[in-house]
């Protein structure tokens, strides 16, 4: 009996230590960064069984940093589970100490750090900690171009700036550490405010969150009620997952931007036959392909048409099948009969199918991909439409909308849609993985974007003829995409979890 | 067979408008003259008389200028609040147009009350049918005349048959729908298929005589109704490259994509179920954990990328399996069915995670615990069970679109299925083949589609007690 009952007491304890640790966003980061630090200290020493001093130098390094992160976290849990249930200020002081891995690539650790050395931790400031990892990894990156021959011209400029800016990142981290606290910010944040709103012109819309969240609290007239996007930001910030997804898909979009200066384009479409098929090394990171073209060039490069064509062919037909979705199920009847059964026609055939007829018609070319894969999409996003505007349609607020006479365009864009958009954005964070995945394979069958120019499928597609003697050309790509399409799944995944009134 | 039924059948038909054009299709003669005769009844029965003498009745009544007066007050109460300046006839047109349609109303209920109190019927047209049908000679000549409409009439008998003719007739219009659609992108083409199957050094003649041998220089129309002829009579024509039979080509690919399928199908249901099963009962757990993210990682590795490593490793490396699929060596079938079954466990393995995990703390689950049933058999039988129809969707939907052949897997590993026949001749395009396979693969997921939903009904009594009053 005394056995059973002190069995039930250790699962009860148990259970409060996990909830405990689980609400921990230190124990929570650095768990991940000391698990992915040690599954990659792996694979480098796996490179390096070769004898490489570079693998063997960069598996060293990660092996340290996976010991450091393994120390720190275990010293979290003893701290979050014993009698303080907090974090010591000696132990948070260590975080400094993990900040400078960043430098060789492991932004899981410089994350676990940031969230380890602050003790409270807002959305603004997390949001301010991605935004500032965001212009230091793009540094960290562009900073590989030393080992080769030459730099773009303009490659210091862009160092430059993006130096510049990651000044400015932590000049805004301070004000955030400072102004924003409770359910306003301060007035001063104001400026900082809208420099990070401007952010989004370099494709850090981390930081642009950052400055509408702030600004959003500001402008709130009733302080006592929250703003309803700001609270879904903030759950969708407590998936740890769901923001290294977020984290991923933005760093790519800053990176497309910033490699009009700081990588050198000619690298990634330019013949070099002198070093053609090389193999990985500082200089070439993942090799050179049959044409002697840098590879880890051409992925930078690539990254900026797979997130176009993503983007484009998911956000195309949501737009189309979300308005056509939205009169058929407000208005019903005949309407939507007749265009759920035009739409039925679209469905009938499988989306790759469409894409592969419609290029086969017009040709191969990316803006023919992005027209094929939009007009596959239509019918999905229609559904997905009709099916919530018919259970919003018939709501009270509706009818009391129509009562006061408002007109049918009014009731369906101000009233209808915001609320049944839910599902659609989280649709569209996972449709852009997959229309990353469709754009690789068509260009894999040599029928996506034209042959030339450097996308991810169509690296591959040249990697797959050397799989014999060069497998690396064919397994980076192919590594690129999976990362990708993973950080939108996750990323969707979150914002499903956020946007669910059943969490609320 | 009773022929009540059919009386049955006619009226809940009847009353349909989309189901009385069927039945006026369908049986035109059987139909025509049931309207003829209750055209003969109509007005001259005893209904008809009832309603008279209450018409005049009511009309004595001030009944009209109390409905009128009401309507009247509507009217201008509406006019104020929406602040419209209507004039006043036109409130006065609109009031008396409201106050005719009560009338009326009124009038049609209180004659069919006093209409069943003297057990006299309205009479309609599902009447005048169960009328003409009792006599044998009519029931005997319109079977013989419109035996369609009989065919159809048994049909709706049954729910489930009911439910299986609707969506059959829904995809014949879909079919027609597709190859219009691709037929019209085809055409709409720059592309020349005559100069690239003749090559860039043919004659403008030889073009011409291309053009003319396949129909190309007719009119759009001409050729479209080509096209639709050719789905009515399953003949597809030949392709434009080799000039083959394409119906023959297609069933000769059909057996080596079925073959994949199921083989895929085979290594997806076995790696997803029990792993979503297992998720499912240990949420949270560390098995959840990996599975969901290997799940999660399943879906975001293109399967092309997945089959070259697979390749390099088993078959370059290793030099265990054969690279490329040879018909008949089920070696070679080994890497093609894991590349399409992890790709289909993943989402496999998530829907049932995510519907079992819907069920799993429902109120007859706890029930079924409580009454001591074995825990396997409430996992396998009750929460399993409940959480079916989503996983059979998924599959199903997989299923379908795996025999339509998966085009990207097919080239990696040489198949000569049905998915890289299209890629094959989308080049051209040889425009007969690539429409024919959309058409194919377009019929193929319909009938899936369709067998799934009819398998609901069987698997989901809930379903199935719905589909009674359909």
């Amino acid at each position: 009996m005394a056995n059973t009952m002190s069995k039930k007491e250790a699962l009860y304890a148990k259970k409060v230590a996990n909830r405990k640790l689980s609400g921990s966003l230190e124990f929570t980061t650095s768990r991940l960064g000391y698990q992915v630090s040690a599954a990659l200290a792996l694979v480098f020493w796996f490179f390096a069984r070769k004898g490489s001093v570079m693998w063997m130098g960069v598996a060293a390094v990660y092996t340290v940093a996976a010991l450091l992160q393994y120390v720190i976290c275990k010293k979290i849990v003893k701290e979050v589970t014993g009698e303080a249930n907090a974090v010591s200020p000696a132990t948070r002081k260590l975080g400094w100490l993990l900040l400078p891995f960043v430098f060789v690539g492991d932004f899981f650790l410089f994350i676990a750090g940031c969230m380890l050395i602050k003790n409270n931790k807002n959305l603004e400031y997390q949001l301010s900690v991605y935004s500032t990892l965001v212009s230091i990894f793009i540094i960290v990156v562009s900073m590989l171009n030393l080992f080769k021959e030459t730099q773009a011209s303009t490659f210091w400029l862009g160092i430059g700036l993006y130096g510049l800016y990651t000044v400015l990142n932590l000049v805004v981290m301070q004000a955030v550490r400072k102004y924003t606290f409770g359910k306003k910010p301060d007035k001063k944040f104001l400026p900082y405010a809208y420099i990070s709103v401007a952010g989004l012109a370099l494709g850090n819309v981390f930081s642009f969150l950052l400055g509408i969240v702030a600004l959003g609290k500001y402008y709130n007239k009733n302080e006592e009620v929250n703003v309803e996007w700001i609270d879904v930001i903030r759950r969708l910030f407590r998936n740890y997952m769901a923001c290294i997804g977020m984290f991923i898909v933005i760093f790519l979009l800053s990176v497309s931007v910033a490699s009009n200066l700081t990588f050198e384009y000619a690298i990634a479409i330019d013949n070099n036959f002198r070093v053609r098929l090389a193999a990985p090394s500082l200089m070439y990171p993942f090799g050179c392909d049959d044409y002697g073209r840098c590879v880890f060039t051409r992925i930078i490069f690539g990254a900026r048409i797979s997130l176009l064509v993503g983007m484009i062919s998911t956000i195309l037909p949501c737009l189309v099948g979300g308005m056509l979705g939205a009169i058929a199920g407000y208005y019903g009847g005949k309407i939507d009969n007749m265009i759920m059964r035009c739409l039925d026609v679209l469905a009938a055939v499988p989306g790759i199918l469409l894409a592969i007829a419609i290029i086969a018609a017009l040709g191969v070319s990316t803006v023919n991909l992005i027209l094929s894969l939009s007009i596959g999409g239509i019918s999905g996003y229609a559904r997905t439409v009709r099916a919530q505007v018919l259970g919003v349609a018939n709501q009270e607020f509706v009818e009391a909308a129509k009562a006061c006479g408002a007109k049918d365009g009014t009731i369906i864009f101000r009233h209808i849609i915001p609320n049944s958009l839910a599902p659609v954005i989280v649709r569209v964070t996972m449709g852009m993985g997959s229309a990353v995945l469709s754009t690789s394979s068509l260009s894999y069958l040599g029928i996506g974007v034209e042959a030339h120019i450097p996308e991810w499928g169509n690296i591959l597609k040249a990697g797959s003829k050397f799989l014999e003697t060069n497998p690396y050309i064919a397994i980076f790509p192919g590594i690129a995409i999976i990362i990708i399409v993973l950080s939108f799944n996750f990323f969707g995944d979150g914002l499903r979890d956020a946007l669910d009134p059943k969490l609320k | 067979m009773s022929i009540k039924r059919f009386k049955d059948t006619f009226q809940r038909m009847y009353r349909n408008s989309v189901y009385r054009i069927w039945l006026w299709v369908l049986g035109f003669f059987t139909v025509l003259a049931t309207y003829i005769k209750y055209k003969s009844l109509k007005g001259k029965d005893q209904f008809a008389a009832i309603k008279a003498d209450l018409r005049k009745e009511l009309e004595a009544t001030d009944l009209q200028e109390q409905l009128l007066h009401d309507a009247m007050l509507q009217a201008r109460k509406k006019n104020e609040y929406f602040k419209k300046n209507a004039s006043e006839a036109d409130i006065e047109k609109e009031a008396k147009a409201i106050a005719n349609k009560n009338f009326e109303q009124i009038l049609q209920d209180r004659a069919q009350i006093a209409a069943e109190m003297q057990g006299v019927r309205e009479v309609t047209m599902a009447q005048a049918y169960a009328d003409l049908i009792d006599n044998k000679l009519f029931l005997f000549a319109s079977v013989i005349v419109s035996f369609p409409m009989y065919i159809v009439m048994v049909l709706f008998q049954n729910p489930i048959s009911k439910y299986a003719t609707d969506r059959i007739v829904m995809m014949i219009f879909v079919l027609f729908g597709v190859t219009w659609l691709v037929f019209t992108i085809l055409y709409i083409s720059p592309m020349d298929p005559a100069l690239n199957i003749l090559g860039q050094t043919a004659t403008p003649e030889q073009v011409e005589q291309f053009n003319r041998v396949y129909g190309l220089d007719q009119p759009y129309l001409t050729q479209l109704l080509r096209a639709f002829r050719n789905l009515l009579t399953l003949d597809l024509g030949n392709s434009y490259q080799g000039n083959e039979n394409i119906i023959l080509a297609l069933s000769n690919k059909f057996p080596i994509t079925l073959q994949v399928t199921f083989a895929s199908m085979f290594v997806s249901l076995g790696i997803a179920l029990p792993a979503g099963i297992i998720s499912a009962i240990k949420q949270y757990s560390s098995f959840d954990y990996i599975a969901m993210f290997i799940a999660l990682l399943g879906l975001s590795i293109p399967n092309f990328w997945l089959g070259l490593m697979l390749i390099l490793y088993f078959a370059i490396n290793l030099k265990v399996l054969p690279a490329t699929f040879q018909v008949g060596n089920w070696l070679t079938l080994i890497m093609p069915a894991i590349v399409l079954g992890t790709g289909m466990s993943a989402s496999v393995a998530r829907m049932t995670r995510s519907s079992m995990l819907e069920v799993k703390n429902a109120d007859y689950i706890q029930t079924a615990r409580a009454k001591g049933l074995p825990e396997n058999k409430v996992v396998m039988k009750h929460i399993l069970g409940n959480a079916l129809i989503p996983i059979v969707t998924t599959i199903g939907g997989q299923f379908g679109g795996m025999l339509g052949g998966s085009s990207v897997t097919e080239k990696v590993f040489n198949i000569n299925g049905i998915g890289s026949y299209i890629v094959d001749k989308q080049y051209i395009p040889d425009i007969p083949v690539v429409l024919a396979g959309v058409v194919y693969i377009s019929f193929i997921i319909s009938i899936m589609n369709l067998v799934i939903d009819i398998l609901y009904a069987v698997i989901d009594p809930r379903i199935k007690s719905r589909m009674k009053n359909y």
